[in-house]
């Protein structure tokens, strides 16, 4: 399994599409453990979306807010604004559009919450799988658009736990991704790594990070998440710190590092069943080498 | 053929080529700085953002680590245009001392992104419209200072225009004497619309005014294309437009005209028609290809080669023969004459033919003086 | 004994049709031929002031795309597609003089070998726990190009780096390599060969009818793509060992041939008996890391694999850990084929003329496309049937052929599917 082919990049034009991580329990964890808080971290994330707009002025930047209960669009760069004063108030167009967005898509989200009950609760990982699928259907709009398009790319700025069951969702989106050759940038911001993210990015070709400290979140961005692919060929990146491949098991959802394969439909379980729950299969002997001895039989059949 | 005398490649070789002083009081302006950052190779760029708030001095040695092996020409190229352009300063230790070219406000604004149709762009063909409004644009500059203006005022005016929103009206009083005459040319070149209200007066900013700092970068112009030109050398140009269609007449021998498409081929007549009004072969492919209809546009090449090397052919057909006005000199007196006359013009690269034996001589015409006076020092 | 075959039989059957075509392909011009298949002529429409209309085939195109989706989602649960089956295969590509020819354009071998690339690509996709090895025949010799291993690029590097034909074929050297090789795998593997043969004849050293035998006696499997016409020997050696044999006719044809041997034979998918298989998710190691690899036994910087059993690093996946035996996959190369098994509902089509048909969303959920036409009239749009967002066609499409989730569903925490249980 290999990253992608390294496609030719004509120019540093670029989409980004960044996925915001907007888990209040990612946020209220991190804050009794150390100092970064929600509004630093987004003062960081605000001035990276500004240096990026600001390097080519057909640069785009399109911000998706992955919560916990909902995904939504927060901020388009290329969406018709209203009539803009050239000299606006001290704080700067994109600034107020999001944070205002961002404010009702978070309330928003806890009320679905509440309908919810405690089934999210239980489960404080954020609808990643949402928000990478909302973040590719955009990327294929823009393909449509005509020959003429910015290389697009996602950035993941996650800091949840992986949930494991959006691990085929997950993977799905990943798999799409590197068909249409988006690389997908992952940065952690939480306490541990995201064996998810480390799959995207190595499979699509972009760079994983989990920035030692936080506190300079702008200058790993601004050094290593706004290259564009052009320059990427030229430059020392992030190598991959290992990738953890463990896979999610159908039956318990757990991760698991080891497990049993259907062998008719690959389904992952982490125990010893009687009969596969996907694909009904009934699986006969446990014994391998007994299967293919009665394979080789049949296959003396001749054939037409 | 037109000959075009080269100054500087582009608008931002000419803000280099200032002197320090006004390179660094051009620089108070944010404008200038989101202009000139913008401008920057793409490696470059990102040293700039990457180095934005640090203040020590970096060494050479370990900005070089940055990159990988292949992109050291690149990473050369970019860093070479930072210090040109005084964005980096290299200090005693052989280290580039990374300078805030740009005031912290400047991530505080945002340039708008619209675009809207312009009346202008119609005045603008053939070329890519971005490099003929340079090839317009650097003249202007560098007449500047016979008009008795300061280059460095003009560049800032420029590149604050090519900041302003697109379509929204300018009221004329906030400009000072020399913008408002300035701003009168530009509206010739269609790059702003003038306006005149009852009491006062307003300027509208055009996409060619938007463009003017993209202009100073490489990214090609974003267009759709309208032509297809097929093996054949028969020609398809899907327009309305007029003016397409005497453009394409210009070159090719338009037979059709429909409604919405024009049906032409390209013949050695009509090529010959266009080089002889002084259009080249390259300025030709380069329009069927910048123009290339989209179908075509995503195959390689989108102008078949069999064409683009009819019509080069057709114009070295052309220029068998060179005609360089000369001078023929014979009859030296030795051959260490002839020989120190020949390296001299040589030299001084008017040598144009030489017979070592016979002892002729064959020199440029305008080296003529130099020669007679080189000459008659030998005597 | 010098066995040389030299049979060659043009297919008659083909031959005359070929001809034909020919002829008429002789008689049009290359920008002709452009025009020829697409007729796109006869779709050109105008409007009320004789202008020519950009034809929408937008909708239409969508219609048959729904069709085509309706019927796909009622087979694809009936068919059982063997993916586990672990098979071995020995792509054997034939590089002797003969391959140089140009009734290929630009040659045989460079056809062959972009075929061969996307033989491989396609067979990992079909059969993610399969091997491939790659033997090239050149000067009469046989030569081992890769070894069995589960990673297509390092196959398609080797056979890229590798190009160049000269020299005489032959088959028997060729056989009797990859039996050598494939007498050493464990009896579970599905053992198979695929020779894309060019040459006429074969130039062997023994006698190729006991290597037949020899192959035969060790259940190899072996199938022939031949690219110029049908041989004796080629036809024996695939009905003696239960392989398939066929010619291509063209490139297109030469490509539909090979793909056809992605998917596991029918003979063995059928009567495999389905099984649990234990298998191990190995991490990947950091780049840059220096470890002794199990499997060469040497040391290597970087890009390791660590068995999650016994600890050991290998170098590639698929592979079976080389001191507790346990079978090493990467997980990722299982998950490509779940959308298989959790197909996405397809999406209604949404009347636009509902009674309250201005409440409708305007923008499509996926990509944000406004969903209103011109007039302020709902456009044309599909709801998904569980979490009910509305989406734009190509939306739908994407969705449907290459994402293979609901946008909707998976921002959605209480409508999510279930999944496996």
């Amino acid at each position: 399994m290999a990253s992608v082919p390294s496609k030719l990049y004509s120019d540093d034009v670029s989409l980004v599409v960044v996925l915001l991580d907007t888990n209040p329990f990612l946020w209220t964890a991190t804050a009794t453990a150390t100092t970064f808080t929600f509004p630093e971290f987004l003062a960081h994330v605000l001035s990276f979306l500004n240096s990026i707009i600001l390097l080519n002025q057909l640069n785009q930047v399109v911000v998706i807010a992955t919560g916990l209960n909902s995904c939504d669009y927060i901020f388009d760069s290329s969406a018709p604004s209203k009539v803009e004063p050239f000299e606006s108030a001290r704080m700067p167009l994109l600034y107020s559009r999001v944070l205002r967005r961002l404010e009702d898509f978070l309330g928003s989200d806890e009320r679905s919450e509440r309908s919810n009950g405690a089934a999210a609760a239980a489960a404080p990982s954020s609808l990643l799988s949402g928000s990478l699928s909302l973040a590719l259907c955009y990327i294929q709009r823009v393909f449509r658009s005509g020959a003429l398009h910015p290389q697009p790319r996602i950035l993941c700025l996650q800091g949840s736990p992986d949930g494991p069951e959006q691990y085929v969702a997950v993977m799905n989106a990943i798999f799409s991704a590197q068909r249409s050759m988006v690389p997908i940038d992952s940065c952690v911001i939480g306490a541990q790594h995201s064996a998810f993210l480390q799959q995207a990015s190595y499979i699509t070709g972009g760079v994983y990070l989990k920035p030692p400290m936080l506190d300079g979140l702008f200058q790993y961005l601004s050094t290593i998440f706004a290259t564009d692919l052009h320059s990427r060929s030229f430059l020392q990146l992030p190598k991959p710190v290992g990738v953890d491949f463990r896979a999610s098991c159908f039956c318990h959802k757990k991760t698991i590092d080891m497990g049993y394969i259907c062998s008719v439909c690959l389904s992952i379980f982490c125990k010893h069943h009687k009969k596969c729950s996907t694909c009904g299969s009934v699986f006969g002997q446990a014994n391998p080498e007994a299967a293919a001895a009665a394979t080789d039989r049949k296959r003396k059949a001749p054939e037409v | 053929m037109p000959q075009v005398r080269i100054i500087a490649k582009n608008f931002m070789d000419m803000v280099a080529a200032l002197p320090e002083l006004k390179l660094d009081k051009l620089y108070e302006n944010t404008f200038i700085c989101e202009a000139v950052l913008r401008s920057l190779p793409p490696l470059a760029k990102k040293y700039v953002l990457q180095l934005l708030f640090i203040d020590a001095p970096v060494t050479a040695k370990s900005m070089e680590e940055w990159v990988l092996a292949d992109g050291l020409s690149k990473h050369r190229v970019a860093i070479d245009r930072l210090i040109q352009l005084r964005v980096f300063l290299e200090t005693t230790e052989s280290g580039a001392l990374p300078r805030e070219p740009m005031p912290s406000n400047i991530t505080v604004r945002l340039p708008t992104l619209e675009e809207l149709d312009v009346y202008a762009l119609e005045q603008w063909e053939l070329m890519d419209t971005n490099a003929q409004l340079w090839y317009i644009m650097r003249e202007y500059i560098s007449n500047s200072e016979d008009r008795g203006e300061d280059p460095a005022d003009l560049i800032s005016f420029l590149l604050e225009l090519s900041f302003h929103a697109t379509g929204q009206a300018y009221n004329l009083n906030t400009l000072i004497d020399v913008q408002m005459h300035t701003l009168k040319d530009l509206a010739d070149l269609g790059l702003v619309k003038l306006q005149q209200g009852r009491k006062e007066s307003w300027f509208i900013p055009t996409k060619l005014a938007t463009n003017l700092s993209m202009s100073l970068t490489d990214s090609s112009a974003r267009k759709e294309g309208f032509v297809v030109v097929e093996t054949n050398f028969r020609l398809y140009a899907y327009s309305t437009s007029k003016l397409h269609s005497e453009i394409l007449r210009l070159f090719a021998r338009v037979e059709y005209q429909l409604p919405n498409l024009i049906v032409g081929a390209i013949t050695k007549e009509s090529l010959y028609n266009a080089f002889e009004n002084g259009i080249t072969a390259e300025q030709i492919i380069s329009f069927l290809q910048q123009n290339a209809h989209p179908r075509v546009a995503e195959r390689t090449p989108s102008v078949p080669e069999n064409v683009t090397d009819q019509i080069r052919l057709w114009e070295t057909d052309l220029n068998r023969v060179e005609i360089t006005p000369a001078h023929f000199y014979d009859e030296f007196l030795s051959k260490d004459v002839f020989e120190g006359a020949s390296d001299y013009a040589r030299e001084n690269g008017g040598l144009l033919w030489e017979d070592s034996k016979k002892m002729r001589l064959v020199v440029n015409a305008e080296m003529h003086a130099q020669m007679r006076e080189y000459l008659r020092r030998q005597k | 004994m010098d066995p040389r075959f030299n049979v060659a039989e043009k297919r008659q059957l083909n031959g005359e049709e070929e001809e034909e075509e020919e002829d008429d392909e002789n008689n049009m011009e290359a920008w002709e031929r452009a025009y020829a298949d697409e007729r796109s002529w006869e779709s050109l429409q105008e409007d009320e002031s004789g202008l020519l209309r950009a034809i929408d085939s937008n909708a239409l195109h969508h219609a048959q795309y729904r069709r085509r989706l309706r019927s796909l989602s009622t087979v694809s649960t009936a068919t059982r597609i063997q993916k586990g089956l672990i098979r071995y295969l020995y792509v054997v590509i034939d590089f002797s003089r003969a391959a140089s020819e140009t009734d290929f354009k630009p040659s045989r071998m460079a056809v062959a070998a972009k075929h061969v690339e996307a033989f491989i690509r396609e067979f990992f996709d079909q059969n993610p726990l399969s091997h491939i090895a790659l033997i090239t025949i050149r000067d009469g010799v046989a030569q081992c190009l890769t070894d069995l291993g589960g990673s297509p690029d390092s196959h398609i590097k080797a056979l890229m780096g590798k190009l160049g034909c000269s020299g005489d074929s032959s088959l028997q050297n060729a056989l009797d390599l990859v039996h050598g090789y494939l007498n050493q795998i464990p009896s579970y593997g599905h053992r198979e060969v695929l020779i894309l043969y060019s040459a006429l004849s074969t130039c062997d050293p023994g006698d190729i009818m006991e290597t037949i035998q020899k192959c035969k006696n060790s259940k190899i499997r072996c199938s022939v793509v031949g690219l110029s016409a049908e041989i004796y020997i080629c036809r024996h050696l695939c009905q003696e060992t239960g392989g398939t044999y066929t010619v291509a006719m063209d490139e297109a044809h030469m490509k539909e041939l090979l793909l056809e041997h992605a998917p596991p034979p029918p003979a063995i998918a059928e009567f495999a008996v389905s099984n649990l298989i234990k298998m191990g998710f190995p991490q990947r190691a950091a780049e840059g890391v220096v470890s002794i690899c199990s499997c060469h036994k040497e040391a290597k910087v970087g890009g390791g694999y660590t068995c999650p059993r016994c600890k050991a690093r290998v170098c590639e996946l698929p592979t079976e850990c080389q001191i507790c035996g346990l079978t090493l996959v990467s997980s990722p190369h299982l998950a490509r084929s779940y959308h298989h098994l959790f197909p996405i509902t397809p999406f209604n089509d949404v009347s636009p003329t509902l009674p309250n048909s201005h409440k409708l969303p305007r923008a499509c959920f996926g990509c944000q496309q406004p969903l209103i036409q011109s007039g302020n009239k709902p456009g044309l749009r599909v709801a998904c049937p569980n979490c009910n967002q509305h989406f734009c066609l190509d939306c739908d499409i994407y969705i449907h052929e290459s994402l293979h989730n609901c946008p909707g569903c998976e921002s959605q925490r209480n409508s999510k599917p279930v999944t496996g249980e």
